[in-house]
């Protein structure tokens, strides 16, 4: 399959894996990211070409600053590429500025952090109910939807907590929960297990891929958390801003194994 | 999400604390000081406000302010009546005297000598006794705060006497008045007693007090009496802001509580400016990840403004409240503050300055927060 370039030209597909493949969800082609300039500019992605499919859940790993959370930065929106383009369940996110690209966000990509980035004032459901309310819902909507999600993700006795009164663990299940409560189709998680102890970590992607995989949605998860790796539909391993390797189950599976 | 804002704010409760009180304690010192202000300026015009039925006064060419004046020939006073749109004129005699009690409690005394059929220029509100008793041989009129100083301890009652320059005086009448600027203690007499207590020339005309016919307003009138007079003639409202002027431009006064006028925004802005700085700071990640999310520089520009606006409002109002409570109690067994009060204006201005304090404590935070990219967030 080819598509457009943003110089307008044909998309060379990356590099194929076998088997049978949904759909992508996500393309990216030749993106590039540079930082500084003149002699402190540093090149840390040297023309990405990657496909993300729906109903799958793509891990993206590779050592520290290998350009992981860079590539995620630019595929959500909230960085800039120097070259390239990103394609997002059809729109080009690259082509969009401004308010076009905030709205965008806000409607179609979930967002789960390192750090969870919960807002220590707010309940669990408060917290879990923001990306309805900065749609514009009513606090009840975005309250109920809120309580769904976190019921479905077993806080049901947790809802008016404060992260402060939460262990890591629950604290994630609530960014798992802010992150799928506004139903977007791309969900982009960095480090989410990095906070977290093995059995939590485990968990909490348990509960993300029951959660978040499904069609027409696409997850990617940037982590060096190899104990999740089984976790992992594909994998994209990077190394020096290019990818390495591209895995498939089966093949993450077998790495697993050995 | 402004809901939002106000949870994070009331969330970091030493923050919010921090700034209410910066807030607060700036608003508190730029109303107490400013109307302090205000009540040292209208003292200086007090007898100018208590002469409710003049609208004109006539003095010497020389004189700039009500507190220091050159005597007039007794002659002026024809002269002035005379003059187009007067209706009636009166003399009044000013001067600062010293006043003893029969106990020895020596005191610095204003007296002024008001016409003896009309007694125009003295005060009306009454507290004990008549102004009619001022007929009687050596009678007086003291302010209540004046007869409080001159016999303490001592309740208030008609019949007290004391001396003013060796001469005997009697309490005729207590009245209420508008506090002065340069003496606690005010007396009013008829002008030709308030003449012989002072022991002056034949010269004492201090002023020509007058009103101007119905229907003229007192400023033409006032420029009709110059024009036929020589003499200096103003209206009350001329008269009082010219006393105004004249202490701003020639004390102290005005620089000073300028300074600590100053000294409240500085404490305003810089107080909570930097906890408002920590408090964004504290919090940048959390707007980082709000903008990551979805949530637009305009909505994040609104949240800050909502949180600085409930700062600002808290802390004004409980400026604005322990004022209001200074000045309900303290001016009531101070003397030194005695009439002083919080304007309206003072009120209304401080809140106008507390949004511009609040802007600019703001505006640091606000810009850090506008431009904060929200790719921080993967970071670690």
């Amino acid at each position: 399959m080819t598509t457009d370039s943003p110089q307008g030209g044909a998309m060379t597909p990356p590099p194929a894996i076998a088997g049978s493949q949904p759909p992508a969800a996500i393309r990216c082609r030749g993106i590039v990211k540079e930082f500084g300039r003149g002699e402190t500019l540093i090149r840390v992605l040297h023309g990405i070409d990657l496909d993300v499919r729906e109903n799958e859940m793509t891990f993206i790993v590779g050592p520290s600053g290998c350009g992981k959370t860079t590539l995620i930065s630019i595929i959500a929106g909230i960085l800039s590429a120097t070259a390239g383009a990103v394609d997002l369940f059809g729109t080009r996110v690259t082509s969009l500025k401004g308010s076009a690209l905030v709205k965008f966000r806000r409607d179609n990509i979930g967002f789960i952090f390192q750090q969870f980035n919960l807002l220590p004032a707010l309940s669990a459901l408060e917290n879990a109910a923001i990306p309805l309310i900065a749609q514009g819902a009513s606090e009840s909507v975005a309250n109920a939807a809120a309580r769904r999600f976190l019921i479905q993700l077993g806080l049901e006795k947790h809802l008016e907590k404060f992260p402060s009164q939460m262990s890591g663990g629950q604290q994630q299940r609530v960014a798992i929960a802010r992150a799928l409560v506004h139903e977007p189709r791309f969900i982009v998680c960095d480090e989410p297990t990095a906070s977290l102890d093995a059995a939590s970590g485990r968990a909490a992607i348990a509960l993300l891929r029951d959660a978040a995989v499904r069609p027409g949605r696409a997850v990617i998860i940037v982590t060096h958390d190899s104990r999740i790796f089984d976790f992992a539909d594909r994998m994209v391993a990077m190394s020096d801003g290019r990818i390495e390797k591209l895995s498939d189950a089966r093949e993450i599976a077998a790495m697993e194994h050995h | 999400m402004n809901k939002v804002a106000l949870k994070m704010l009331f969330g970091d409760p030493t923050k919010c604390l921090g700034l209410v009180f910066g807030v607060a304690f700036a608003s508190l010192l730029i109303m107490q000081q400013s109307s302090i202000f205000v009540g040292i300026m209208s003292r200086t015009s007090s007898i100018i406000y208590d002469a409710q039925e003049v609208n004109i006064w006539v003095m010497d060419p020389s004189v700039q302010y009500v507190d220091a004046n050159r005597p007039m020939r007794d002659t002026e006073l024809s002269r002035i009546r005379g003059a187009d749109g007067v209706a009636w004129a009166a003399p009044f005699f000013k001067a600062n005297t010293g006043v003893r009690s029969r106990t020895g409690n020596l005191q610095t005394a204003q007296i002024i000598g008001v016409d003896e059929a009309t007694y125009i220029g003295a005060p009306r509100r009454m507290v004990l006794g008549s102004i009619d008793n001022l007929r009687c041989p050596d009678a007086i009129m003291i302010d209540r705060t004046g007869y409080k100083l001159l016999f303490p301890d001592t309740p208030l009652e008609l019949g007290a006497e004391f001396e003013i320059n060796d001469r005997r005086a009697v309490v005729a009448a207590i009245v209420e008045n508008s506090a002065a600027f340069t003496s606690n203690i005010t007396i009013y007499t008829t002008y030709s007693r308030a003449v012989a207590y002072t022991n002056n020339g034949r010269t004492q005309l201090s002023f020509v007090v007058a009103r101007a016919r119905a229907g003229l307003s007192p400023e033409s009138v006032a420029r009709a009496i110059e024009e036929r007079t020589g003499l200096k003639a103003r209206s009350s409202d001329e008269f009082r802001w010219d006393t105004i002027k004249y202490i701003l431009a020639n004390t102290g006064i005005p620089i000073s509580f300028g300074a600590v006028v100053t000294l409240g925004v500085i404490v305003g802005v810089v107080v909570a400016g930097l906890t408002f700085n920590m408090f964004v700071a504290e919090n940048i990640k959390q707007f980082a990840a709000l903008k990551a999310i979805g949530v637009t520089n305009m909505t994040i520009l609104r949240m800050v403004l909502v949180q600085a606006g409930v700062v600002g409002f808290i802390g004004y109002s409980l400026g604005l409240g322990i004022v209001a409570r200074f000045f309900d109690t303290v001016p009531k067994h101070a003397t030194g503050l005695r009439g002083f009060y919080l304007p309206w204006q003072v009120a209304a201005g401080m809140a106008a300055l507390t949004v511009v304090i609040m802007l600019i404590a703001s505006s640091l935070s606000l810009r850090r927060v506008m431009t904060v990219d929200p790719a921080v967030v993967f970071r670690g």
